[in-house]
């Protein structure tokens, strides 16, 4: 029976931020994931804490924090480190990240001509960050007959003031806003193009450079290079090459570029994914895709291995603790059942949930949040799950991300930093247990799988 | 359950009615191998689970007769190699893969297959003409004239990675073996003659073993003899895979089913059925129940007792088992999981192995498939596709310039070899070289 010393159950940011802590804290790590998690889908930038009424991540998460059973209650002093952690593990992959939990919100513009509020940014998406000067233009410019990104009604949405927030006066918004649609070189017949198409080409160099020069021309030609301005550019510049591809776009074209992330499947997420595995594979652990864990034996209060779908045999792993990154509802980590309730699939843990008449909102956007959002695991200060009476349920089981009860991440703008948190919380409570365990020679003769192979960078899920 | 759901199941089954998960949030077109180096291919989602609903709607009654799946709204299925990568990324669980090559059977069901899809999937027929003819049909296969012929008239491109075929099978080496010895024939199945099923495997030696690479083979029955194994051969024909991939379903289950009546036997008296080609055992396990819904409880029993050779070895390792007495093989060998491989879902059992190997440093390449996928890339109008998918593993090949790779599937080593000019050897064959480096055993188990 193969070993680890801790096995991660997803594969989003909260359970790779886990593994890769662990990692580094000399564990064997084994991820398993049913297939890709919400990395691919989300926007790149890490959303920390964004409540109504708060003007800085800081100051959303303190307000969390005060809330009555919010994970903050427990992560929200360890926020900032744990950010800090993993934007120096994400640089080290060439993926680097700008702004400050103390920066204030600020609107930038979304694919469909709104805005949302960010402070942390990839470097790719930042250029938006800044306050707008007097006078200062955004051109919105994108490939000809993209679908994902039309920039005359982009720009049409974005001259409304009110998009930009309540919030009036110097430096909330763009001078002059005009659109620009460019034919990029090689794409005149295709009329199926996915921004990661376009990325794919953005990573050939000499394409590339076509292609912003080309930019840069019909930008002359409509006269849009006058003054200072910024240029939105759809998130194609590149995937594997995008720091070169960043560059030459900063260099050749004429005004500032900044990224405007897409519907899924998307590249910045890509290239967070990218960063994160190959951040993974640097230190060891193992990441296996595709594989639903079909079940999890607990010896009294102890999980005692994780079993493996596989083609016909379960592969079992033997194990002496288990992370929990299997998401919340959308992610699959919660599932609700016909009659009522929401269950946890894998463990059966006490499940901290509304009941189902409340499950439908009177109104579904209220800026409150769904009464749903919250639902979750409640757990202790070291993120182990507990039952109604606060008793640790399983000792060696922590659970992370968006699966932790009492945050409601789309109306919070919680979601990144409570998944960055707790995977740096949850690898802080379990890591020294297997290094003890290890030492003691407890395993005997069991063979010790190594978990230093020799590993690569690469194109594989 | 509703009649409508009877229908459902009778006619598309679990996989077609997977589709019913689809998030629509293009995971799968993320990772798929060919889509990212042509347009011909729009992608796993849209010929995939987005397709399906037509599909689907043609099988429900009262919109269309309750025959199975008619046809597809998109020709372009066609160009899913099958690699399977789009069904491991899908968050949903939902079985794109299995469900293109379902459809691409639909469309061909029905109509007299190409000549060379035909012949593609005549692995046994070929193999043993090219054998009885070795030297003349390794002559005409890397004559330069004749490829071009056979390009003309068959569509297989004429640079296609074809394997050179062997002076004499696998098979027959084998029985001259027994007889020189005394023993007895190969194909004999006195039970009691056999060991017990804790001292000896069966193995399903595929048609690459057979008629081209017996060595690959023999390294295996070394090996396992080694850990105190003995192998049984029992009759057996092609597994069928090269058929399922070009949609010819109803004559894989031919295939299927002889080689099911050879193995059950075996796998309920306990036998365990090991392969050295990971794209048979893949089939043996898996494809037999998801593509042929082959369900019944001979296929149900080859399928459980069917192991990949390097899964059987580190199973044996995790059980204390696996002889460790390897010799030093000082050398670097990249190292390629194949798509195939994946599908098992067993890990990457041939780096675990090569860990125990004093003085080798593998190097897992990280690439998602080599292009060829079984047939595939011997196809005229996919072959640059499939060099296209595989370049960024033959320059991490070329750029790690050691004198040979490793890769546990056939095709994929012929492939490799053709592009990078490096030899590439099955992970057994490693195995068996550090045994022999290592010299025999001082004592015996």
């Amino acid at each position: 029976m193969p070993r680890a010393d801790v096995v991660v159950v997803g594969a989003g940011l909260a359970g790779l931020t886990t593994a890769i802590a662990l990692a580094d804290a000399g564990a064997a790590v084994q991820v398993v994931a049913r297939g890709h998690a919400a990395t691919h889908w989300t926007a790149g930038g890490f959303d920390i804490a964004a409540p109504a009424g708060s003007g800085t991540a800081a100051d959303g998460t303190k307000r969390l924090a005060r809330a009555a059973g919010h994970p903050y209650a427990i992560l929200g002093s360890q926020v900032k480190a744990a950010l800090a952690t993993l934007r120096t593990i994400l640089a080290a992959e060439g993926l680097d990240y700008a702004g400050e939990l103390s920066d204030p919100l600020r609107a930038v513009p979304t694919a469909i001509g709104g805005t949302r509020r960010a402070a942390i940014l990839p470097r790719a998406q930042a250029g938006a960050l800044a306050p707008w000067g007097a006078g200062e233009r955004l051109v919105v410019c994108g490939p000809a007959r993209f679908k994902d990104f039309w920039p005359d009604s982009i720009a049409a949405s974005l001259r409304r003031p009110a998009v930009w927030g309540t919030e009036s006066g110097a430096g909330t918004r763009p001078a002059r806003i005009d659109a620009l649609v460019v034919e990029l070189p090689g794409l005149a017949g295709r009329h199926n193009l996915t921004g990661l198409d376009l990325a794919r080409h953005f990573d050939d160099a000499r394409w590339r450079v076509d292609a912003l020069e080309r930019i840069a021309r019909a930008i002359d030609r409509g006269g849009m290079q006058r003054g200072a301005g910024r240029i939105a550019l759809p998130a194609v510049l590149g995937l594997a090459d995008h720091a070169a591809a960043l560059e030459d776009a900063a260099r050749i074209l004429p005004l500032a570029p900044f990224e405007v992330p897409l519907v899924p499947a998307s590249v910045p997420g890509l290239r967070l994914y990218a960063a994160l595995r190959s951040a993974l594979r640097r230190r060891g652990a193992r990441l296996e895709i595709g594989e639903s864990v079909a079940s999890i034996a607990v010896d009294g209060r102890r999980v005692a291995s994780v079993a493996v779908m596989a083609a016909v045999r379960e592969r079992v792993f033997r194990t002496e603790a288990v992370v929990l990154a299997t998401g919340g509802i959308a992610g699959g980590g919660l599932i609700g059942m016909s009659d009522g309730q929401l269950v946890e699939p894998l463990l059966g843990l006490p499940v901290e949930a509304p009941r189902a008449e409340h499950w439908l909102a009177d109104d579904p956007f209220d800026p409150a949040g769904h009464p749903l959002e919250a639902a979750g695991i409640r757990t202790d200060a070291n993120l182990r799950p507990v039952d109604r009476k606060g008793k640790v349920v399983l000792a060696n089981v922590v659970v992370v991300g968006s699966l932790l009860a009492g945050q409601r991440y789309l109306s919070e703008r919680c979601g990144d930093g409570v998944a960055i948190a707790s995977g740096q919380l949850a690898a802080a409570t379990i890591a020294p247990a297997p290094a003890v365990a290890a030492a003691a020679g407890k395993r005997g003769t069991e063979p010790k799988r190594s978990a230093g192979r020799r590993q690569r960078a690469g194109s594989h899920p | 359950m509703t009649i409508q759901d009877v229908v459902w199941r009778a006619s598309v089954g679990e996989v077609g009615l997977s589709a019913d998960e689809c998030l629509k949030c293009n995971v799968c077109t993320t990772v798929c191998p060919v889509a990212r180096v042509t347009d011909l291919f729009p992608g796993p989602k849209y010929v995939g689970p987005q397709a399906q609903r037509f599909r689907l709607a043609t099988t429900l009654p009262p919109q269309g007769p309750s025959t199975p799946i008619v046809s597809s709204p998109d020709a372009t299925v066609d160009y899913c190699s099958g690699c399977g990568m789009c069904t491991l990324a899908c968050p949903a669980d939902v079985k794109i893969a299995e469900m293109n090559s379902r459809a691409r059977a639909s469309m061909k069901a029905g109509h007299r297959p190409r000549l060379r899809d035909w012949l593609l999937g005549q692995t046994d027929l070929v193999g043993t003409l090219g054998v009885a003819t070795a030297p003349l049909a390794n002559w005409s296969l890397h004559n330069r004239l004749f490829r071009w012929l056979v390009e003309l008239v068959v569509g297989i491109h004429r640079k296609a990675p074809l394997p050179k075929f062997a002076r004499r099978t696998l098979r027959s080496r084998l029985a001259a073996d027994r007889r020189a010895a005394g023993g007895r024939d190969v194909a004999a199945d006195a039970a009691s003659a056999e060991p017990p099923p804790d001292r000896a495997v069966v193995l399903f030696h595929g048609c690459a073993a057979n008629y081209y690479e017996p060595h690959v083979a023999l390294a295996a029955i070394e090996v396992l003899r080694r850990n105190g194994y003995e192998t049984i051969v029992p009759e057996q024909v092609c597994c069928g895979l090269p058929r399922i991939s070009n949609g010819l379903y109803a004559s894989a289950r031919g295939r299927a089913r002889t080689n099911l009546g050879s193995l059950a036997d075996y796998a309920r008296r306990g036998y365990r059925i090991v392969g050295t080609s990971t794209s048979c055992t893949h089939t043996l396990k898996a494809e037999y129940r998801e593509m042929l819904d082959l369900e019944d409880d001979d296929a149900q029993a080859v399928a459980g007792a069917t192991w990949d050779i390097c899964e059987f070895l580190l199973d044996l390792h995790e059980q204390g088992r696996l002889d460790t007495g390897f010799g030093r093989l000082e050398a670097t060998l990249p190292y390629h999981a194949p798509c195939q491989l994946r599908g098992h879902g067993i890990g990457l059992p041939a780096l675990d192995l090569f860990a125990l190997v004093p003085g080798l440093d593998a190097i897992d390449l990280d690439h998602d498939c080599c292009g060829v996928a079984g047939t595939y890339g011997l196809k005229k109008e996919k072959y640059d596709i499939a060099m296209a998918v595989g370049e960024p593993l033959f320059r991490k090949i070329r750029e790690a310039d050691a004198p040979r790779a490793a890769c546990d599937s056939e095709t994929c080593r012929w492939q490799i070899e053709l592009a990078t000019s490096t030899p590439v050897k099955h992970p057994i064959e490693i195995l068996a070289e550090a045994y022999a480096a290592a010299g025999e055993p001082a004592t015996s188990r």
